[in-house]
């Protein structure tokens, strides 16, 4: 292999991305725009969730818990009902997206100490926030009916400050606020910072399109070098927004960071170098760059999205798609990610996936130059 | 198909042919592009490859470069086999694409310092050659302009000089002239008869019989097929017949009127005046210039015309088709 035919094909790919503006900014800039977008649109706090009641029992006390439940800032009420059609017409309307259907006998049995005779409709069409109506009423429910036994044990006599049955502490590790956009923002970075990938196989598409590869295929290079050549300079690219990424996430998103961060930029490097050999791969394979824009959104950004354990766990996964998942580099860097970000390990920890990373890129450049030849048909 | 004049050139230079196909053939999925084809030419020759579309001559530029690969037969080029040995040949050939795309962000001079790192040209050498090319192409006060900058006839020279950087022994330059115009034209076959007249071997394929009369030899290249291969004044005397060059004052209603005569072989528009092929000019001349006067047409100007390569070449192809 000849260092001098590498650093030519390098350093035309790089006057290429420099002299073309739009070409600069689309690779300097992507990945952060992707980020905000996502990170913003992903992480969109619940709240004033419309919900509608259709109160059978209509006493004092259901008066009272349907007070009790809307008073927070969860749930908005927006319509008192007093039949199913009315019901069946908000959901449909997509008005309300959820039901709160209180039993005639609501007063009567709580005060037996039967229970509370509830029922829910949600729309199953939005399962999202018709379950969070769910979590939030039957939080509110448990407060009301904890607060009328501590008063009933109290007008009996009963010394009894407040009646909790379960007394579960939860503390959350690594994320003590459970912010979601601390566990979701290093996920996304693991997937933003795979754009590169996508440059380069539009870039050996363009040149086959335009006839510069023919003019290439002419001369001595070796197919080895030319692909060297050309991922190069992607993932210096790359290696510019794995410093711009994380400096976005820290100061905008105020994400901690609790590694090292030449770790993490050496372990980027090797993603860089896995995710940029698979754009290679389509490249080689696609003969225009339409078809190579397709391709890649097809196995390298859906999946990226998908399988890659950043908003789905794996394990909850089918085993075909798990297998799958592991081909995947944004697999190994989600974990890299979010590991070097929120827990602060180290290489000791994330050996494995580094070397499944490395492996990775070899084996995909290696398919590629395989499946490259130099010749036009 | 065997030709007496082939014969005769290859028997003028004994030395063993740089570029030699045996029955090269090149099949896409339903056509046959190169069919048996067997070229043999010498080094130092200029070798302009004719023929309409689709007759070949991309494919046959592109076997020889080692872009494509062969079918059945087999070639050497160079001294290397073309099948086995297609690696071994890229350093000594130069080879210009039809649609040639320079790197449109670089600029001329790192056009031609970037084919130069491929081909791995001494540094020590690489000004010198720069400039000695740019010189030469014409180029040198556009140097540090983007390719993406030049005219049409500029990039093909910057095209042509970035073949040229490693000095290769042949060159392989598919319609290299398409698109340009005239005096860029001229200007670029005269580099190329430069470099012919400095021994380099050049294989050019062309649209233009006037750049094929500038060649040592033409080969014509019909359905995939070499048809005939001689020099241009061998091909010129092939036309069968004579050719008149006749005027009227109408010569839409002459056209017809001259096709449906006894010994008119062929009849061609060029502006108003008509070229007429015919298997002898004493004996239909009179013929076609009374028949004319007995239509109610003028014949304003009649004479016998030199046969060019352009006549040659359709009549030659029309004797295909037939």
């Amino acid at each position: 292999m000849s260092i001098r035919h590498v650093l030519a094909i390098t350093r035309k790919e790089i006057y290429h991305i420099l002299r073309d503006k739009m070409t600069l900014i689309l690779v300097l800039f992507t990945p952060l725009f992707l980020l905000l977008l996502m990170a913003y649109a992903l992480t969109v706090d619940l709240k004033d969730i419309p919900i509608a009641v259709l109160d059978y029992d209509r006493s004092q006390t259901s008066r009272a818990f349907v007070h009790q439940i809307t008073a927070g800032q969860d749930l908005e009420l927006y319509a008192q009902v007093d039949s199913m059609n009315e019901v069946e017409g908000l959901l449909m309307r997509g008005e309300v997206k959820a039901v709160l259907i209180i039993d005639p006998a609501f007063e009567r049995d709580l005060y037996a100490l039967r229970g509370l005779p509830l029922q829910i409709i949600i729309d199953g069409t939005e399962p999202e926030s018709g379950g969070f109506a769910v979590d939030h009423i039957g939080w509110r429910a448990e407060e009301y009916i904890n607060q009328v036994l501590t008063d009933q044990m109290q007008s009996l006599g009963i010394q009894i400050d407040n009646l909790q049955p379960i007394d579960l502490r939860v503390r959350a590790w690594y994320n003590p606020s459970l912010k979601p956009r601390n566990d979701l923002i290093p996920g996304l970075i693991s997937m933003v910072l795979g754009f590169p990938a996508l440059s380069v196989a539009l870039t050996l598409a363009h040149e086959r399109e335009h006839g510069t590869l023919e003019q290439l295929m002419a001369t001595p290079v070796t197919r080895t070098e030319l692909l060297l050549g050309k991922m190069i300079p992607y993932i210096i690219v790359g290696l510019i927004n794995v410093i711009l990424i994380p400096v976005a996430a820290i100061l905008w998103f105020q994400i901690p960071f609790n590694g090292s961060f030449p770790l993490f930029f050496g372990l980027s490097a090797i993603f860089l170098f896995a995710v940029i050999s698979m754009g290679v791969l389509v490249g080689v394979f696609m003969p225009t760059q339409a078809s190579a824009l397709a391709l890649s959104f097809l196995v390298i950004f859906f999946p990226g999205f998908f399988l890659t354990g950043i908003f789905f766990p794996i394990a909850s996964m089918p085993e075909m798609i798990r297998m799958e998942s592991l081909f995947l580099p944004g697999t190994h860097y989600a974990i890299i990610t979010r590991g070097v970000f929120l827990t602060g390990i180290g290489i000791d920890i994330l050996w494995p996936y580094t070397v499944m990373l490395f492996v990775l890129g070899v084996s995909f450049t290696a398919v590629a130059a395989l499946f490259f030849r130099k010749k036009l048909a | 198909m065997a030709y007496p004049d082939s014969e005769e050139v290859s028997t003028d230079i004994p030395s063993q042919p740089i570029i030699e196909t045996h029955e090269l053939t090149r099949d896409y999925k339903k056509t046959r592009a190169v069919d048996a084809l067997d070229l043999s030419i010498q080094s130092g020759e200029l070798f302009g490859l004719v023929g309409p579309d689709g007759a070949g001559k991309t494919t046959t530029l592109r076997l020889l470069a080692g872009l494509l690969n062969i079918t059945s037969g087999s070639a050497q080029v160079a001294g290397y086999d073309l099948a086995s040995q297609a690696e071994a040949i890229k350093p000594k050939i130069g080879y210009m694409a039809q649609e040639f795309s320079l790197y449109n962000e670089l600029t001329v001079v790192e056009n031609l310092g970037f084919f130069a790192d491929l081909y791995d040209v001494p540094r020590s050498e690489l000004s010198q050659r720069m400039d000695r090319l740019l010189a030469f192409a014409g180029l040198t006060e556009f140097q540090n302009r983007r390719a993406d900058k030049l005219s049409g006839g500029m990039q093909k020279k910057l095209a042509l000089a970035s073949t040229l950087i490693h000095e290769p022994d042949i060159l392989l330059l598919d319609e290299p002239t398409t698109g340009v115009d005239p005096v860029s034209r001229r200007e670029f076959w005269n580099i190329l008869t430069d470099l012919h007249l400095d021994g380099t071997t050049i294989l050019v394929s062309t649209p233009y019989m006037d750049e094929a009369d500038r060649c040592s030899l033409v080969g014509l290249l019909y359905a995939g097929k070499l048809v005939t291969c001689a020099e241009p004044k061998q091909i010129r005397a092939q036309v069968e017949g004579d050719l008149l060059e006749i005027k009227t004052d109408d010569w839409q209603a002459a056209h017809s009127l001259i096709e449906s005569l006894p010994g008119v072989l062929e009849v061609q528009t060029y502006g108003e005046s008509l070229h007429v092929l015919v298997d002898s000019a004493d004996e239909r001349m009179p013929e076609i210039q009374i028949a004319i006067e007995e239509n109610g047409l003028t014949c304003r100007h009649a004479r016998q015309a030199p046969a060019r390569m352009e006549e040659a070449f359709i009549s030659l192809i029309h004797r295909m088709e037939v």
